[in-house]
């Protein structure tokens, strides 16, 4: 999963990069509005997290003029501004949650999830596919009741798999879900981490397409 | 103090004004009345002695009758060799007879009178008349004058408290006003009635103050909300990374988090510090003692304590100046204005920069201009970058976004300007001036 920063303050920046990469994301963190919506319309990002003091554009217009391109990718709005009027206007403004600082990173952390869970169209929490579970919050990932330990980037490419279950994922398609801007990508990452799942979860749960890519299948 | 009643003042001056007009009336009323009655009456004595001695034939029993009259107002004495015994019209002790013919007042037996007498011969013909009675006359007329003012004085008094108090009405009502008004309203007062020219100064000069206290105390809530509101963000920034450095795997992850907790803490330092110096610098600090300060030497001293910041940045720090410069102020607001504009370029100079400060003194104006050879302000922000919190694209993390509020407000504290110019080598130039003063060559 691919998340957007929108944050102009480093420190704060620099922390909620940190605590979403623990919890296996990808992330890009930019500072202003103008790289945010450049950021937006060449990346494909499951969820933007949108400061709105931001230098060059306020993040409230970059977020109208985000909707009014019709993109739809999920806006969590985190600022300092509380008051209701505030958030009535960020959530009018076409944001689909709004955090004020300061916020805890656990909360942070479950309202991406909530939100990749709203926009992929499911209500409950885990994700299953056969007898595999996957649990987004947790991480806890069990096969037949039987718990299985993957590492923060294997959860990432098995989640990635699981969310378009039958459906081929290509390797770009997963790059770009799976490492942001700044983290190198060996020519055959993705392929070691596939290997590592078979060897975990048994070669027959992901299926190589050749050409395409791979299926959860 | 003792609280009086302007109603009341008002009054008694009035009536006590009435009532000594009135007494100055009677007072001269009874002079010109007594002077009147002194020649009328004087005429009638006159009158009398002279129509008594042209009766040549004296008839004693006429005469009693004539001087028995009680309308007569005197005393008639004749002396007269015909009578036994010198003729008295009232049984009273005999006044003195005299030899000249004319008026006199005379002392007898305590009381005073006037007196004419007409001597002829042996025969002397006196009429008397006590003075009393003049004094009566002329009294009774004066009397006449006063009465009314006297009877009437109630019912002017009276009047005068209606009067005075629908006078003061407008006082009242602007009391009402006041005293009905919501205690935390800062709102100018108003009355429904438009206001006499007496009163509005007075209500004019409380709205003014009402104004002010209104405005002083919105800076103050905005003030207090900017700083809340800039306090989030280092907050929200040590919240995240104590979250952090708990849920660390392993230790270089936990040094990170710590070392960047150990950076908000500082950052929150910092705008407190910055916050307490702006709380400081509001309007009541211009009512602090001013004295004469050599900005050269201060920046001298400014620069010093910087170097450490300079030497571990390799930027060169230089103060130069042809002669001591006089200004009047407050040495601590002065030296936190140096020390943030120069503190501010050492920072922003790029390494190995330079950051020169010239201090120039004219007749008029002191100068200092810190000027460094860092990436510069784009042109469009060098108004913005002195609002409080406002910080700039470029600005280096940490920074409070108060540091350039601080010196414009110190600046204008001290009746001087500062403003931000593109620097010659593309750098920024921050102009501070100040009026100068003169001082004497002993300093």
């Amino acid at each position: 999963m691919r998340v957007l920063v929108v944050e102009d303050d480093p420190m704060i920046g620099e922390a909620v990069v940190a605590g979403l990469g623990a919890d296996g994301y990808a992330v890009d963190w930019v500072r202003d509005g103008r790289a945010a919506e450049l950021s937006v319309d060449t990346h494909r990002y499951a969820v933007v997290l949108l400061d709105l003091g931001l230098p060059m554009r306020d993040g409230i217009d970059t977020l109208k003029s985000l909707r009014a391109r019709k993109v739809d990718v999920p806006v969590l709005i985190i600022t300092a501004r509380d008051t209701v009027a505030d958030r009535i206007a960020g959530l009018d403004a076409g944001a689909d949650d709004y955090l004020v600082k300061p916020f805890d990173l656990d909360e942070l952390s479950a309202r991406v999830r909530a939100l990749l869970r709203r926009a992929a169209g499911r209500a409950e929490p885990v994700l299953s596919h056969g007898s595999l579970t996957l649990n987004p919050a947790t991480h806890e990932v069990r096969l037949e009741g039987r718990p299985i330990e993957l590492s923060a980037r294997e959860f990432a490419l098995l989640l990635a798999l699981a969310e378009r279950a039958g459906s081929v994922v290509s390797r770009a398609q997963l790059e770009e879900k799976l490492y942001g801007w700044n983290e190198p990508v060996g020519s055959n990452a993705i392929e070691v981490h596939i290997h590592n799942l078979r060897k975990k979860l048994g070669e027959a749960l992901i299926r190589n397409v050749r050409g395409l890519g791979y299926k959860l299948g | 103090m003792r609280t009086y009643s302007i109603r009341r003042r008002l009054l008694v001056a009035l009536l006590g004004v009435l009532l000594g007009a009135g007494l100055i009336a009677a007072v001269a009323t009874y002079a010109s009345a007594r002077g009147e009655v002194d020649t009328f009456l004087d005429e009638e004595l006159r009158q009398i002695a002279l129509s008594l001695r042209d009766h040549a034939q004296l008839d004693l029993a006429r005469l009693q009758r004539a001087s028995d009259d009680p309308d007569l107002r005197a005393l008639v004495q004749i002396w007269d060799p015909a009578f036994e015994r010198p003729y008295s019209s009232r049984a009273v002790a005999p006044l003195p007879r005299l030899r000249a013919e004319g008026f006199a007042t005379i002392e007898h037996e305590g009381r005073s009178w006037r007196i004419y007498a007409t001597p002829s011969g042996k025969q002397t013909v006196q009429v008397a008349q006590p003075t009393a009675l003049r004094a009566e006359l002329a009294a009774r007329s004066a009397g006449r004058l006063l009465l009314p003012v006297v009877v009437l004085l109630p019912f002017l008094g009276l009047l005068g408290w209606w009067i005075v108090g629908s006078g003061l009405a407008p006082l009242t009502a602007v009391a009402q006003a006041l005293t009905q008004r919501d205690p935390a309203s800062l709102k100018p007062v108003t009355t429904p009635q438009p206001l006499p020219i007496e009163v509005q100064p007075l209500v004019e000069s409380l709205n003014a103050l009402l104004q002010r206290l209104d405005a002083a105390f919105d800076t103050q809530r905005r003030f207090a909300a900017d700083a809340a509101h800039e306090l989030r963000t280092p907050l929200t920034a040590l919240t995240l990374q104590i979250q952090l450095a708990a849920r660390a795997q392993s230790e270089q992850e936990r040094a990170i988090a710590l070392e960047r907790m150990e950076k908000g803490v500082k950052r929150a330092t910092r705008l407190v510090q910055q916050l307490l110096t702006m709380a400081r610098l509001e309007p009541e600090a211009a009512s602090k003692p001013t004295e004469p300060i050599d900005l050269y030497a201060l920046a001298l001293l400014v620069a010093e304590e910087l170097q450490p910041l300079a030497a571990q940045r390799k930027v060169s720090l230089e103060v130069n100046a042809a002669a001591a410069a006089w200004v009047l102020g407050q040495e601590d607001a002065m030296r936190i204005l140096l020390r943030n504009l120069i503190d501010n370029a050492v920072r922003y100079t790029g390494p190995e920069g330079r950051v020169d400060v010239h201090v120039r003194a004219s007749e008029r104006e002191v100068n200092v201009s810190v000027e460094d050879d860092g990436p510069g302000i784009p042109v469009e922000e060098h108004e913005r970058v002195f609002d409080r919190f406002y910080r700039g694209r470029d600005a280096a993390p940490g920074g409070s976004g108060l540091g350039l509020a601080i010196v414009r407000q110190i600046a204008e504290l001290h009746g001087g300007t500062v403003a931000l110019s593109a620097g010659v080598p593309g750098g920024l130039r921050a102009v501070t001036s100040f009026p100068a003063v003169l001082m004497p060559a002993a300093s």
